[in-house]
């Protein structure tokens, strides 16, 4: 009950003229740079730092929140209609999303985001109301072993996730995690693979590879068919999801957003993770029919809330804990400091009305971006009756401007250009960018806590397995790949059995 | 012909400079800062940039040119040209660790011409709450009796943060399992969840855990007390000798930067970081305004230099 009248308090403070109105700047800012490639969240934050010296910090942290869950809902824009991801945690999205697109059904594709991100945004919210607290401990629980067993656990699992052959979806993940090694090694700072280039010494930047193999592999990929008609033109079909889509999705919507709260507590990626695994996990219980990877509703539904759910309950660490679980949150705690107030356990007790103002600004938020968002569709739909002629070109330039305001480097177009070039092979190959995309970004995750693993036990490791979330989340991927492997087996022996 | 055209040209070179700094600034001045945005070189860059516009009416753009271990954004602000409009905001580890670490250099020192320090970040060494450590001298004898088997957390490699680990290991004759993080924050988290008994920290990270009784603080790695939280002893107290370390930022110019325009970018930095609304932003994160001269800038550097590379030399500290 203590909560609820919290909560009241809190809808009493976001729900004041001034924090309204800021509320609402921050998520059509927010929507803005989620949909217009190259300017994410942390440049936009960034850039707003010193305007918020002169606001007080519950104004300061609600408009630089909406910021950040706005580009959340902005990203899946882009994903659906161009099949460019904007966030790493879109790039899910285009598996179905963009499929849905070709269909001609782009509209109930982007009305199901909005709706669906809505849905988990509000039960979201109410999970930190609840359960801030325990989930945040629950968050320190997870040490270097936790994480490496729960790497081990996706990158099984993103084999589930190919279309075609599971042996083509191991070597996409395995290229993934190669190129993913690019850069500097954390645990002994070795560069790898650097070539003398200060670039390469970071890596390989993750926006360059995603334009590359979704973005401009698309574009190419197209300009093999002969037809130069204006193909979406003719298909743009219904801009709001029917009935039948809502009551296909709710359940999707429901595991997603499940999914996405639990795993966005997780400092470092954890809203991505979270549209991975809400996406597999569809894909295995879904009621058939079935057409996942050809324009499946669900596939949309599922990971779009869970990526909008984790990207609320990542605010559980930086407000219980003080820790910034990405760098978005990272500068919020910086305008926070500015502000003189160091964010941390205490801030809840000692600043209410920020902690439950932010809370109850988060569900306002995402009424606000409902609404601003359903609207807009019908505009993004009709975008696609723009020409090819007109729309590739601009789709290549778009991604050259995004891969370059990430760090203002030109090496990074040359970047994507090599990498597209790489894309296309691939393409031609029938791989699936997908599981290397979940190889490129898990496999060094994965490296650097096994090694920082053993390191803190001195070698012993049986750490892995001594440790309790770590063994739950080992035998998980020991029972999925037996999934995998089964019918192949059983396949071989039907045919013995037939000889 | 030619010798009056040169004397007439470099004539007029004289004559525009000092009306050149006169003017200075007639447009936008970039501040590069070598790190992604959040850090404490960018939020200094915005607090000083923001108050440098409201004093000249010009608009200050802070790049964030972040990677290969700042040699992007040094090294871009070394070559720029040098007209006072491209400034680079570096921390103590761009100028006097690195330099240590590496053989090859996009920039160096010299290239530089500098305006002052800007800010200064205590650091703490810290123990989760739940191990017996109380002091220095509790860790000391611990690694004493385990050489080796005490884990400390760090933001990263090459990090002021390890050169203090180090420097406390030199200078008691103990041993430490040095734990890289990918920056401060993922350090904290692991050593608020009990991953590893020690971590060296910035003060501003530590202090809520603190607070929340998850965290212990043994010493501040300056010589002097924070001012912020004079109860913390600092390492020279507790018995560890030489050792003082704080990560502190500096405004850089590219050298050939007529003097007239550092020197009026230095006054008026200088008269920004005074400013009592500034500190008390800069307070907010628990750090310290430090203005100075651009020459006790360079005392600063050079000697902090020749310390820290007598320590990555003996410690054999890698590069991150």
């Amino acid at each position: 009950m203590e909560t609820l009248g919290n909560l009241a308090f809190g809808l009493g403070v976001a729900l004041t003229w001034q924090h309204l109105i800021y509320c609402f700047v921050g998520c059509f800012l927010g929507t803005l740079v989620g949909v217009l490639p190259g300017i994410g969240p942390v440049a936009t934050v960034a850039m707003l730092l010193p305007f918020t010296f002169g606001l007080g910090p519950a104004p300061a942290l609600i408009m630089l929140a909406g910021i950040y869950y706005g580009a959340q809902y902005g990203g899946s824009t882009t994903a659906i209609l161009v099949n460019i991801p904007g966030e790493s945690s879109s790039v899910i999205t285009t598996l179905d999303g963009h499929q849905m697109a070709r269909r001609g059904r782009a509209g109930p594709a982007l009305g199901i985001a909005a709706i669906g991100s809505f849905i988990a945004g509000c039960i979201a919210t109410l999970v930190v109301a609840f359960f801030a607290p325990p989930l945040a401990e629950l968050a320190l629980k997870f040490g270097p072993a936790e994480y490496f067993s729960l790497m081990v656990f996706g990158l099984i699992a993103a084999v589930v996730l190919a279309r075609g052959s599971v042996i083509k979806a191991i070597a996409m993940v395995c290229f993934g995690i190669l190129l993913g090694l690019v850069g500097t090694d954390v645990n002994s700072g070795t560069i790898r693979f650097g070539f003398g280039q200060p670039e390469l010494t970071d890596g390989i930047g993750f926006v360059a590879l995603a334009m590359a193999f979704f973005g401009i592999t698309d574009v190419v990929a197209n300009l093999e068919h002969k037809d130069k008609s204006d193909v979406y033109g003719e298909r743009l079909g219904r801009v709001l999801p029917s009935w039948e889509d809502m009551r296909v999705s709710f359940w999707s919507i429901m595991r997603g957003t499940a999914l996405g709260s639990i795993l966005g507590i997780l400092p470092g990626g954890g809203a991505l993770l979270a549209s991975f695994a809400a996406y597999m996990f569809e894909k295995k219980i879904a009621k058939p029919p079935r057409t996942f990877g050809e324009g499946d509703i669900r596939g949309v539904a599922a990971p779009e809330s869970a990526n909008n759910a984790g990207a609320q309950t990542s605010f559980i660490p930086m407000l219980t804990l003080g820790i910034p679980s990405n760098p978005t949150m990272a500068l919020m705690i910086g305008a926070l400091m500015i502000q003189g107030i160091a964010p941390g356990p205490q801030v809840m007790t000692e600043r209410p009305e920020l902690f439950w103002g932010l809370v109850a600004s988060m569900w306002v938020g995402n009424l606000m971006l409902l609404v601003l968002n359903l609207p807009l569709i019908g505009l993004w739909v009709k975008l696609l009756a723009v020409p090819y002629r007109l729309l590739y070109p601009a789709i290549f330039v778009f991604c050259c401007i995004g891969v370059f305001t990430v760090d203002a480097k030109i090496f990074d177009i040359y970047m994507l250009a090599g990498l597209s070039a790489v894309a296309y092979v691939l393409f031609k190959l029938d791989c699936e960018p997908a599981p290397l995309i979940l190889g490129f970004i898990l496999g060094p995750m994965m490296e650097e806590q096994m090694r920082r693993a053993m390191m803190i036990n001195f070698g012993d490791v049986t750490i892995f397995l001594s440790r309790p979330i770590s063994a739950a989340f080992l035998i998980a991927a020991a029972v999925m790949m037996l999934l995998i492997a089964l019918p192949a087996l059983r396949a071989k022996r039907e045919v013995a059995m037939q000889e | 012909m030619r010798l009056v055209l040169t004397a007439v040209v470099s004539g007029l070179v004289l004559l525009a400079q000092p009306a050149q700094s006169q003017t200075y600034p007639t447009k936008p001045i970039h501040i590069l800062v070598p790190y992604a945005p959040g850090g404490i070189a960018d939020i200094a860059s915005r607090i000083v940039g923001a108050k440098l516009t409201e004093a000249w009416g010009q608009p200050v753009v802070v790049e964030n040119r972040p990677g290969g271990n700042a040699f992007i954004a040094m090294g871009a602000g070394a070559k720029a040209a040098p007209d006072g409009y491209t400034l680079t905001m570096a921390t103590v580890g761009d100028v006097a660790i690195t330099p240590a670490l590496f053989k090859e250099m996009p920039y160096k020192w010299d290239d530089f011409a500098p305006i002052g320090t800007i800010s200064d970040a205590p650091m703490v060494w810290a123990a989760n709450a739940n191990t017996p450590y109380k002091t220095v001298a509790d860790m000391l004898a611990g690694a004493k009796a385990q050489p080796g088997r005490l884990s400390v957390g760090s933001p990263g490699n090459g990090s002021i943060n390890q050169i203090v680990l180090e420097w406390t290991a030199l200078n008691t004759g103990t041993q430490f399992q040095h734990i890289p993080y990918k920056g401060g924050a993922p350090a904290a988290a692991a050593l608020a969840g009990g991953d590893i008994p020690f971590a060296i920290l910035a003060s501003s990270s530590a202090g809520p855990q603190v607070k929340a009784g998850r965290l212990r603080v043994l010493a501040v790695t300056g010589a002097r007390p924070s001012k912020f939280n004079p109860e913390w002893p600092t390492l020279q107290s507790q018995g560890v000798k030489d050792v003082d370390a704080s990560n502190w930022t500096l405004l850089l110019a590219p050298k050939g930067t007529p003097k007239a325009i550092v020197d009026k970018l230095q006054a008026e930095v200088a008269k920004i970081l005074a400013m009592p609304d500034v500190k008390e932003r800069f307070a907010g994160g628990g750090v310290e305004t430090i203005p100075s001269t651009g020459a006790e800038l360079d005392a600063r550097v050079r000697k902090t230099a020749q310390q820290m590379a007598v320590i990555v030399e003996k410690a054999k500290i890698k590069p991150d």
